[in-house]
């Protein structure tokens, strides 16, 4: 439910998947989210990043559970960021911090375990772009982010993303809050990208932000100062 | 997944035992951490009154008991016995007053009160003669002194110190003005000794042991606080336990029918009692009591009884709510946990707090036919929490917002 369709995102090209997890179980269980879209082929699985890595150098998305073999990988992840790897963590560790600390390391999304097929590919497909897609759990961590340093979000995008976190539909935020489901959908990745300056910067975190802003989603000068978004509330064209 | 979920009760269980403080109340109205302080204050308290009790007996019984006779008896001695007479009246007067206002806690300004007792001290000296001057009727040399401690209860011994040297100044005056011999000085040497000693031991002595009784009912107090913690440490793990047992042979049973054959994966039935056991296990996994926080606490509850009922629910929490009154928590939740009772299908249950705002959210798939219990749709407020209900054909949604 609520997904966003990805259009023509990438061209004609597949995008290659690599999944490190250490549950069999649940790597077969997103190969298999995954082989229902054909624009996506998983290139490599195993539970050791490096070794998934060597096997598909060329992989476009790296999908990783946080928490490897009882430790959470956030270290490997920063790591990944750092050189450009457009990771998307998911994990059944949804406590906000978690979530939070996983933006600040560089990932490109975070995905609940729970969220399902229609996000986990929504989430593989924009990450694959460079684009930003924040499923509700995400969404409900940003609302809720009590950090003195977190990015200044304007009103809108609060409510949008307040919204999307409780409902799970942008249709029906977009009747709440009586804009379009595209205007929905901009506020919230507007927010998310906000938060490429959280944390340490990272490869992923620029390319996200030069995607936006080559979109149209912000502006340049909307980026420098959080501060000044709060006046900004009107959508990007 | 069952490792990982064995690894997060794990990490609970580790955290729920090292909780700060202890358990508050049902309704957590009252922050339990000034109880636990107060007790030994309490204990302090009594402790103190006993001793106040002690001391003002002492000045008064000493005072009445033993100056007064002695007077009356020498009253025709004195060089004035008016003055002798009656300072020893306004010290029992203003004795007496003092010593009630301790005892109700209320004590009279006690510099204003020693002055008073000095120049009683110093007039009697100067009345009392030379041949009452070391006997019994001189009544200030044993009876001034408990006054002393009196006036000045609680606060420091220099202060006591302070006055009974003033006190011995103004006898060694009235002594060497009379010309005295070798026995007078060793007499008023005597005599200072004996005035300094008592009074000084029961001051000092009370403080002591107020001091104690403090310190060893902190101590009590905080075994208690841990006992108290440990028990509802326990007792959360033990229920967590009950709860993962009993989620996870659900979850089990249904696998292990899934396995075996004897359950079609495609029976609505079988996908119901999937998707049961699985919202069962999310919210073990991510809801943990360790903030016992009252309003969450509710919903928890409301969640649990839905769930009973065999409503999938999601109940997820960001943020710590603020201390909120009870009205307030009651306008956020109950116009929710109404609807939960009505809900069918699925339902997901967010609560966001920050500071100064609260939102509770309850969505749940819109049915067909008419609304019976739901309340009307639109926006109203209910004081200072705003109220909001829709449906909109694919969900119903119910929206408490409390703005601070």
């Amino acid at each position: 439910m609520g997904a966003d369709p990805v259009v023509g995102v990438t061209g004609d090209r597949l995008v290659g998947v690599a999944i490190v997890d250490d549950h069999p179980v649940v790597v077969e269980g997103v190969r298999a989210w995954l082989a229902s879209e054909p624009r996506l082929t998983v290139l490599a699985t195993g539970d050791d990043p490096d070794e998934v890595l060597r096997a598909a150098p060329d992989a476009d998305v790296v999908l990783l559970d946080l928490r490897l073999h009882g430790r959470m990988a956030l270290d490997k992840l920063a790591e990944l960021s750092a050189t450009g790897r457009r990771v998307v963590v998911y994990s059944e560790h949804t406590d906000p911090g978690t979530m939070l600390a996983a933006l600040d390391a560089g990932a490109v999304a975070f995905l609940a375990k729970h969220e399902g097929r229609e996000h986990c590919v929504a989430t593989v497909l924009a990450a694959a772009s460079d684009r930003p897609y924040v499923p509700p759990a995400l969404a409900g961590a940003m609302v809720g982010d009590p950090r003195p340093d977190r990015p200044m979000l304007s009103d809108k995008e609060r409510e949008a993303l307040l919204l999307w976190f409780q409902s799970m539909s942008k249709a029906s935020v977009a009747r709440r809050m009586r804009i379009s489901e595209h205007t929905v959908k901009q506020y919230v990745d507007r927010a998310r990208i906000k938060y490429t300056r959280a944390g340490r910067p990272a490869a992923t975190k620029a390319a996200l932000l030069a995607r936006a802003i080559e979109d149209g989603l912000v502006r340049p000068e909307e980026i420098g100062i959080y501060r000044s978004q709060a006046t900004h509330d009107r959508p990007t064209p | 997944m069952s490792a990982d979920l064995g690894a997060s009760a794990e990490r609970i269980r580790t955290r729920k035992v090292r909780i700060p403080g202890p358990p508050g109340p049902a309704d957590g109205s009252t922050p339990p951490e000034p109880a636990v302080l107060a007790a030994p204050a309490a204990v302090a308290h009594a402790s103190d009154r006993g001793a106040r009790i002690v001391a003002v007996a002492i000045a008064l019984a000493w005072h009445v008991a033993i100056g007064l006779p002695a007077v009356l008896a020498m009253r025709t001695q004195f060089t004035a016995p008016t003055v002798v007479l009656g300072g020893w009246i306004l010290v029992a007067v203003t004795g007496a007053v003092a010593g009630v206002r301790l005892l109700r806690g209320a004590p009279l300004p006690p510099w204003p009160l020693a002055g008073l007792l000095l120049a009683v001290d110093a007039a009697v000296f100067a009345a009392v003669g030379e041949r009452q001057l070391f006997a019994a009727a001189n009544w200030v040399w044993g009876t001034l002194g408990w006054f002393f401690v009196l006036a000045l209860w609680g606060r420091r011994v220099s202060g006591l110190v302070a006055l009974l040297t003033t006190h011995a100044l103004i006898a060694l005056a009235a002594v060497l003005a009379h010309g005295p011999g070798a026995a007078d000085l060793a007499r008023y040497t005597m005599y200072v000794y004996g005035t300094f000693s008592l009074p000084v031991a029961v001051f000092v002595g009370s403080a002591v042991i107020v001091g104690l009784a403090r310190e060893r009912a902190a101590a009590a107090a905080a075994m208690h606080t841990l006992a108290a913690e440990r028990a509802a440490a326990e007792r959360s793990r033990q229920e967590r336990r009950d709860r993962l047992a009993l989620v996870g042979a659900a979850a089990g049973r249904v696998l292990g029918e899934l396995a075996a054959g004897e359950v079609d994966p495609d029976d609505p039935e079988a996908q119901r009692r999937c998707v049961l056991a699985a919202a069962r296990l999310r919210r073990l996994i991510a809801e943990s009591d360790d903030v016992p926080d009252p309003l969450l606490h509710e919903l928890r509850a409301a969640a649990d009884l839905a769930e009973r009922n065999g409503l999938p629910i999601d109940l997820i929490a960001i943020g710590t709510p603020p201390p909120l009154p009870v009205q307030i928590r009651r306008r956020l939740a109950d116009p929710l946990t109404g609807l939960l009772a009505d809900a069918r299908g699925w339902a997901r249950l967010t609560v966001v707090s920050g500071p100064d705002e609260v939102v509770v959210s309850l969505v749940t798939p819109d049915r067909e036919g008419p609304d019976a219990t739901g309340p009307p749709p639109g926006e109203h407020d209910d004081g200072p929490v705003q109220h909001l209900y829709e449906r909109d054909g694919d969900i119903r949604w119910a929206q408490t917002r409390w703005l601070g």
